[in-house]
């Protein structure tokens, strides 16, 4: 049925409106992160958008917290400046405090913390933390937005993580397949595995797309990469 | 009287019978089904000699494509095209259906169908659904008065303008036609036109994407509907190897059904004439 | 309240699709001494959105009536096709000119009977050999009324004044045309759904002759 208010805003009269409140905003993009025997990579595309539009195809969703340490954040975007802002200024407290830089593993724990302080107003994001842990050893902690935290040695987040996970757990996890043996996943490998899935996340999820920016992190320092998508 | 085997003809028009019951399922919780929208961009223009249609090729589900080279431009008479935009299935059979009626007319007539006939059954068309046949429309063609292009929304109300565009990348195609459309432009001019316009769509909007399609009809002689005019978008290159080994894949259950050979018969057959099929558009 | 906003311009399923196609407008007519001048913006809107900045909402019915369309787009359109087609077979069974009160009333009759589904604003002008040049209000909800000068639109209500301060009967033609375009002008700069050009057409026993005032032609007013 055809009314004033809803379709014919011109022909309103002024009035009581009433607003609803909406704090959250989606703006996309999706992060995945391996974890190997001496390495972590984590990748996130770096298209930016809302709606239908893009607001731009250069914005990196990495963040370095350590020296061994990298979270990956998509969803709202406002969300996730607020809490990697939070989350830099916690661990120069800790540094302040004990005279040491945090590690990986207590990283986690603490973004868990902060994620389930706020469990009745939660921050919309989806957070992949990727790094290397007090023995060097490659390791991924991946998060709901309101803190659970869960180990393991791959993942896929953001708006294509449910296309992409499957692939991963296919080609890392070797699941649904036979006679294959476990052995440990190259770096090199784990690379371009990363830019294979973000390939085919571009095709499919229209809001991924237009480059991957990388971290490689391995015990000599963190290195990065990008990598070009379709910008469709 | 209708049974299994010949089953009666269908009354035409549509099926309401399963609007009461799927009123009541969503009550209860179990709403109906999405369609597939084409978030999409398509545009048309009249140039010197004619008009010129051009339409992204991508269909999405939400924020999912769904079809990554689909067909927006849809044929409704030699000399009319129409792009489509918003509900895939509305517009798919909306021109479907005009297309049959032009058909008949013509045939009635014996004559060219001019193309506001087209605009008024789709306008009358759209109107009579009030809006639930989500089609959006840029019609294009030609007739003996000249070039026509005409939007038509799915609310049923027409516009008649030398430029036009519709989907969610309206916007950005219209910005491009803004700053560059002219009246008398040449066909290339036009294509170049046209090809830029989609491109602003399909780059700026996520609801558009994938290739160019574009429809030149001309005054004079056929319309040229060109497919893929440009590939706007190429799929990346895979770095890795995702072929498995033989014997990866598990064998759950295996039965041997032995194939008995009764007789055998050799038929010699010869090659069909086929003939070199003019394009069907 | 930011993000509310920022969803209302970038949401996919509001922005193009759902939203109808209306004509925020501003229109008019005023009789003078010899007939009528009908004038209206070129602005239809789609939300936000300038869907045609050239609109004709001028749309013609027969030779010497005229309607003034305002409202859902959609709605007008049907309406003014369907007069036009009770016209056509009204004159051929009368063999002379409908009166301009006919065309008003089958307008009034579509209106009032089909009120609670359409968003129609319509203004009737015409000429005939009877009553001269006529004005006929049918406003939302199918009433009709005459009047020597009418306005309507989202943009009226801006301009009420100007029209009862300047308004004279019996006006030349020149007069009321720059009446017309004087008011319509001073809707469109007030109005955010009105504008582009102004369009006029003047109906007298000869006929219909129109005419277009583009933006950068149209009179200027106080403007800071």
């Amino acid at each position: 049925m055809l009314n004033v208010e809803g379709n014919f805003p011109e022909y309103a009269v002024p009035g009581a409106v009433q607003h609803r409140f909406e704090p959250y905003a989606d703006n996309g993009g999706s992060v995945v992160a391996i974890a190997g025997d001496d390495y972590a990579v984590i990748g996130a595309d770096t298209r930016l958008s809302t709606g239908y539009s893009i607001y731009t195809r250069e914005q990196k969703k990495l963040f370095q917290l350590g020296a061994r340490t990298v979270l990956g954040a998509t969803g709202c975007w406002c969300d996730t400046l607020t809490l990697t802002r939070l989350l830099t200024a916690r661990l120069q407290m800790y540094q302040h405090e004990h005279n040491k830089p945090m590690s990986t593993p207590a990283v986690a724990q603490m973004l868990s913390t902060m994620m389930y302080y706020k469990r009745f107003f939660p921050y919309y994001v989806s957070n992949v933390l990727a790094g290397l842990d007090a023995e060097g050893k490659g390791c991924v902690y991946s998060y709901d937005p309101i803190g659970h935290c869960e180990r393991s040695n791959y993942r896929a987040g953001g708006s294509a993580g449910a296309q992409l996970q499957p692939l991963l757990d296919n080609q890392i996890g070797l699941k649904n397949m036979q006679n294959v043996e476990k052995v440990p996943f190259p770096k090199e490998k784990a690379l371009a595995l990363i830019k294979d899935v973000f390939i085919s996340a571009a095709e499919r999820d229209i809001y991924t797309g237009d480059s991957i920016y990388m971290l490689i992190i391995t015990a000599d320092g963190i290195q990065e990469e990008k990598f070009e998508l379709r910008k469709d | 009287m209708a049974t299994v085997l010949a089953p009666e003809i269908p009354a035409p028009g549509f099926s309401f019978e399963n609007c009461q019951r799927n009123a009541f399922l969503a009550q209860k919780g179990f709403p109906a089904p999405r369609a597939t929208k084409t978030g999409t961009t398509i545009v048309g223009i009249i140039y010197a000699d004619g008009v010129i249609l051009g339409a992204d090729t991508r269909a999405t589900e939400g924020p999912v494509v769904s079809d990554k080279n689909c067909e927006k431009i849809h044929y409704l008479a030699a000399n009319m095209y129409c792009c489509g935009a918003g509900t895939a299935a509305d517009t798919e059979m909306t021109t479907q259906s005009v297309a049959s009626q032009l058909e008949l007319q013509r045939l009635h007539l014996g004559r060219a169908i001019p193309v506001a006939t087209a605009s008024t059954i789709l306008q009358r068309t759209l109107f009579r659904y009030q809006g639930h046949i989500g089609a959006a429309l840029v019609l294009g063609g030609v007739d003996r008065t000249g070039p026509h292009i005409y939007c038509i929304y799915p609310h049923g109300s027409v516009d008649k303008l030398p430029y036009a565009t519709m989907g969610s990348g309206s916007l950005a195609a219209m910005a491009v036609f803004e700053a560059g459309w002219k009246a008398n432009m040449s066909e290339e001019e036009g294509k170049k036109l046209v090809r830029d316009a989609i491109a602003a769509g399909i780059f700026n909007d996520l609801g558009s994407g994938s290739n160019v399609d574009i429809c030149v009809i001309p005054t004079t002689g056929p319309a040229k509907y060109l497919r893929t005019y440009e590939e706007a978008n190429v799929k990346g290159k895979k770095q890795g190897n995702y072929r498995y080994p033989i014997g990866t894949t598990a064998v759950l259950r295996q039965r041997v059904i032995p194939l008995e050979v009764e007789s055998v018969t050799v038929t010699p057959t010869q090659p069909m004439e086929v003939e070199p099929s003019s394009s069907r558009r | 309240m930011a993000a509310s906003v920022v969803n209302a311009y970038s949401d996919p399923s509001t922005s193009w699709m759902n939203a109808p196609h209306s004509t925020g407008t501003s229109i008019m007519a005023c009789e003078f001494d010899g007939g009528v001048v009908i004038g209206a913006d070129s602005r239809t809107t789609t939300g936000v959105y300038i869907a045609n900045r050239v609109t004709d909402k001028l749309t013609r019915i027969t030779e010497h009536i005229y309607c003034c369309r305002s409202g859902s787009a959609a709605d007008t359109q049907a309406i003014a096709d369907i007069v036009t087609y009770h016209l056509n077979f009204h004159k051929m069974e009368l063999g002379e000119a409908p009166l301009v009160e006919s065309a008003a009333a089958i307008f009034r009759e579509l209106c009032y009977n089909y009120r609670d589904s359409l968003m129609a604003g319509i203004l009737v002008a015409g000429w005939d050999k009877h009553k001269g040049g006529q004005i006929y209000s049918v406003p939302i909800g199918g009433m009709v009324q005459r009047q020597q000068v009418s306005i309507g639109g989202s943009g009226s209500s801006y301009v009420y004044g100007y029209v009862d301060a300047n308004f004279k009967p019996k006006m030349s033609k020149a007069e009321a045309m720059k009446f017309v375009t004087n008011t319509l002008t001073l809707a469109m700069l007030r109005d955010g759904s009105s504008g582009g050009v102004v369009r006029l057409g003047v109906i007298t026993e000869a006929g219909v002759e129109r005419s277009v005032i583009l933006g950068d032609q149209l009179p200027k007013f106080y403007e800071d």
